[in-house]
């Protein structure tokens, strides 16, 4: 950049890792001049368990994601997603929900940091790479979430982990999460809304067991699914009897529906879920009646801080993509990474990666997730994904929109990350909602 | 009509023509499971188009030769109109627009050379373009400058015509066009302006169908190996500089309205939904997240409008034209783009899928902000323009 070579090498001398050796021993030590990656410099942070990993999804992601990446959103409909799942989950990817030896989280930073946490990372590797087969591994925890925090101990026994164990054994079951009706999205992820939600999914008692009829509509995972925790009101009640059923492939009456076309994340499908008497046995039942509400609203808080990791894995691909792009190519004689302009772009782009980093990481801090900081984590990270995606498109110019390059289909895949797991004004509800009593309707001491 | 206030006397006639090709003939290609369109329609719309006048053609015996987008009337009530006409097309499609556009700005470039052509092509396209992006301001005043965006396609005279040799990209333009107009280098430094026929020896054009938005419109790379064209191909007196300054004007400008049409398309269909669809009990627009969205949606719109008519007035100036075309698209295409972001998040997850068609006007939204110079190209551009002004 300075084509004078006396003062090229008077810049390179102030600058602080050549510039530091005159500090005194002491002095130097102080001084990180380490040249390390931000990836090596946040996986240090993290704890252990979490650290290993975020380096196993990575090598997942780069080995198994990638090369399946364009064909998979190119051609949804013939995409065999089996060979990827049954790979994830010998490698342990798929039992994250539960700490070793049921599951394969580590216990460390299960415990002492959150459940959520070594999904979190995961989830950012994989969606660095691909959201749609992202979300189509990560949807099978949402699936299972509902059974590990019911707390309710004959279902972890009876359904959680005989699949878990499965799974390890690669022989792995795929789980869905169905709470959105046709009549009712947001509405089922907000208090105000589920008051008045016009849900229609209904369950009525039987001998032995329910009969459930209605429909869902954007199931993640939904055809795939060999089960599904699925929520339904009790007859003649209203959303406050919510209760999880656990739903399986082949009973008599249940059916998946239209699988819609969406912009981004088309590995996964979202799939219309069709109950005309559909009969689920007592044994199915997740949790105690009418305990689906709670239910409902404390897996959307282990959630949402996934959905936000998704989200940073979306940006972050597009960044390394863009990155890639402004090293290769050139005007004239000069790169494009060695123009100021593209250089303050990048550092822009890199400063709100690590914020939304910092935020999810954040809200994965403590065991119990929490609904302010989760939701507050998903509207940063999916805000700041969608930014970043679009200004990685607009740094390559018209290259950005041309397929084959992954960045358009990391933007495409990283707008969905402001809708589900409630669109983004509703998640900011939550959290008034969350610190409504604590800090914001009262006044100060 | 509706959704223009303060169209001057004579511009109603040629919106509420727009307004009747759009409802009329664009509409239906939404009909079955496309969501760009169905692509087997695209051909009879563009006809359509030349037929009733919206085409604009370098042929003076065409109906779009005169009032057609970006046609031969002069004056900043010609491109004003054209502005509005092509924003009014794209609150249906702007793929369909953009080939009114592409069409429009090649004619033009035809038309403002006063060259009498025999035999004048049909469908015509400009190719300005080379590698990373349109050319920097320096680059517009000596293509031949040394440095990095110095123009690498050659005009070599050569017997009584030329041989171009070099490479365009990013040519937007309708499908089957049957000549594109070149600029490139001449030898003594300045730029040239050449009608290159399609079917020149020498000329490939390859189509490239796989990208984000505004995929009814032909986008296609342009190779050009030698090729032999003759002395009065060349659309220039002697230097083409003029013509390099109105093509860049004029393809801002009319980014710039497509993305302001997109935008209110996406408004209006924002409003209707929030009208009819019930959440919490209540229709979504009684909710204060929803009116937010959509107030927000509409200031910008209206933002973007008043920004592209003056604009679009400044064309005739030929001082300021670029620095104030530069500014509407770098502005424009943003606002439009925040304008479809925010619309399509009142549809919540509908927003996402094809159904409503909002997908579709945000792909075409963030196409229009990178298609022919990008923000961080836009922003020096204008720090450099405004440094000449």
């Amino acid at each position: 950049m300075v084509n004078d070579a006396a003062l090229a090498a008077r810049i390179e001398s102030l600058k602080v890792r050549n510039a530091s050796a005159n500090l005194d021993l002491f002095g130097r030590l102080l001084v990180d001049n380490r040249e390390m990656t931000v990836w090596e410099h946040d996986t240090k942070l993290l704890p252990l368990g979490a650290r290993i990993w975020r380096r196993n999804a990575r090598r997942f992601a780069r080995e198994f994601i990638r090369p399946d990446a364009l064909k998979a959103d190119a051609s949804p409909t013939d995409y065999d997603p089996k060979p990827i799942i049954r790979k994830a989950s010998r490698k342990g990817f798929q039992t994250l929900m539960l700490p070793l030896p049921v599951g394969t989280a580590f216990p460390g930073s299960y415990f002492l940091g959150s459940a959520a946490l070594q999904l979190a990372v995961v989830a950012e590797e994989f969606a660095a790479e691909s959201g749609g087969l992202a979300l189509l591994l990560l949807a099978h925890h949402l699936g299972c979430a509902p059974m590990a925090l019911s707390g309710h101990i004959p279902t972890v026994f009876r359904h959680l982990l005989p699949m878990y164990a499965k799974a390890i054994l690669g022989r792995p079951e795929i789980m869905a999460f169905a709470i959105t009706e046709p009549g009712a999205g947001s509405d089922v992820e907000e208090t105000e809304g589920g008051a008045c939600a016009h849900l229609v999914t209904t369950a009525k008692k039987r001998d032995k067991g329910f009969v459930i009829n209605g429909r869902k509509c954007f199931i993640s995972d939904g055809a795939i699914a060999d089960k599904v925790t699925l929520y339904a009101k009790l007859d003649n009640e209203g959303i406050e009897s919510w209760t999880c059923f656990l739903v399986e492939k082949g009973m008599k009456g249940f059916s998946v529906g239209r699988r819609e076309h969406k912009m981004g994340q088309r590995a996964a499908d979202a799939s219309e879920l069709i109950l005309e008497d559909v009969f689920v046995p007592d044994t199915n039942v997740v949790g105690p009646l009418r305990s689906g509400w709670a239910n409902n609203r404390n897996v959307l808080n282990y959630s949402r801080p996934v959905v936000g990791a998704m989200a940073l894995g979306h940006a972050r691909g597009a960044f390394e993509r863009a990155v890639e792009f402004c090293r290769r190519t050139s005007l004239g004689t000069r790169r494009l990474i060695d123009c100021q302009d593209i250089q303050i772009e990048l550092a822009d782009m890199l400063i709100k990666l690590w914020t939304a980093r910092a935020m999810v990481w954040h809200s994965c801090g403590q065991f119990r997730c929490y609904q302010s900081a989760s939701a507050a984590a998903k509207v940063a990270a999916s805000d700041i994904s969608f930014e970043v995606c679009t200004r990685a498109m607009e740094l390559m110019g018209d290259h950005g929109y041309l397929h084959g390059g992954l960045t358009e289909s990391l933007w495409r895949d990283s707008r969905l990350t402001q809708i589900y797991e409630g669109t983004n004004q509703i998640n900011r509800l939550a959290v008034v909602e969350h610190q409504w009593e604590a800090e914001l309707s009262r006044m100060p001491a | 009509m509706e959704c223009f206030t303060g169209l001057r006397d004579g511009e109603h006639d040629f919106v509420g023509l727009a307004e009747s090709f759009a409802r009329k003939t664009v509409q239906p290609m939404f009909e079955g499971d496309f969501p760009d369109g169905d692509p087997a329609r695209v051909a009879s719309i563009l006809s359509k188009a030349f037929e009733v006048g919206l085409a604009s053609s370098p042929d003076s015996r065409m109906p779009g030769y005169e009032y057609g987008i970006w046609g031969a009337n002069p004056g900043d009530s010609g491109n004003r109109l054209s502005a509005i006409l092509l924003s009014v097309i794209a609150r249906t499609c702007s793929g369909i627009a953009m080939n009114l556009h592409s069409q429009g700005l090649a004619s033009s470039i035809i038309t403002a050379s006063q060259r009498k052509l025999a035999h004048p092509p049909g469908r015509v396209a400009a190719a300005l373009q080379e590698g990373y992006g349109l050319p920097g301001y320096l680059t517009l005043i000596d293509p031949a400058r040394e440095g990095p965006e110095a123009v690498s396609t050659m005009a070599r005279a050569h017997g009584s015509g030329y041989v171009i040799s070099g490479n365009k990209s990013f040519v937007y333009g309708m499908s089957g066009t049957e000549a594109f107009v070149v600029f490139c280098r001449v030898e003594d430094g300045g730029w040239g302006c050449f009608l290159v026929p399609a079917d020149t020896p020498g000329v490939q054009v390859t189509g490239i169908s796989e990208r984000t938005g505004l995929r009814s419109c032909g986008l296609f790379e342009l190779s050009l190996k030698d090729v032999e064209i003759p002395a009065d191909a060349r659309l220039d007196e002697g230097d083409a500089a003029s013509l390099v300054k109105r093509s860049v004007c004029l393809h801002w400008l009319g980014l710039s309205a497509i993305a302001a049409g997109n935008g209110q398309g996406a408004l209006l269909a924002a409003k209707r939904y929030a009208s009819e669809r019930y959440q919490g009990g209540t229709l979504i627009e009684n909710h204060p997240a929803v009116r937010k969205l959509v107030a927000r949606s509409e200031a910008r719109v209206e933002t973007a409008f008043a920004l592209l008519l003056k604009a679009a007035e400044s064309l005739e100036d030929a001082g300021d034209c670029l620095r104030q075309c530069a500014i509407a698209k770098l502005t424009i295409t943003e606002l439009g783009f925040q304008a479809v972001t925010d619309c399509l998040q009142v549809f919540g997850g509908y927003g996402y899928m094809e159904d409503y068609r909002m997908e579709k006007r945000l792909r075409d939204a963030v196409v229009l902000k990178s298609a022919g110079g990008s923000g961080n190209a836009l922003e020096l551009f204008i720090f450099e323009v405004g440094r000449e002004v």
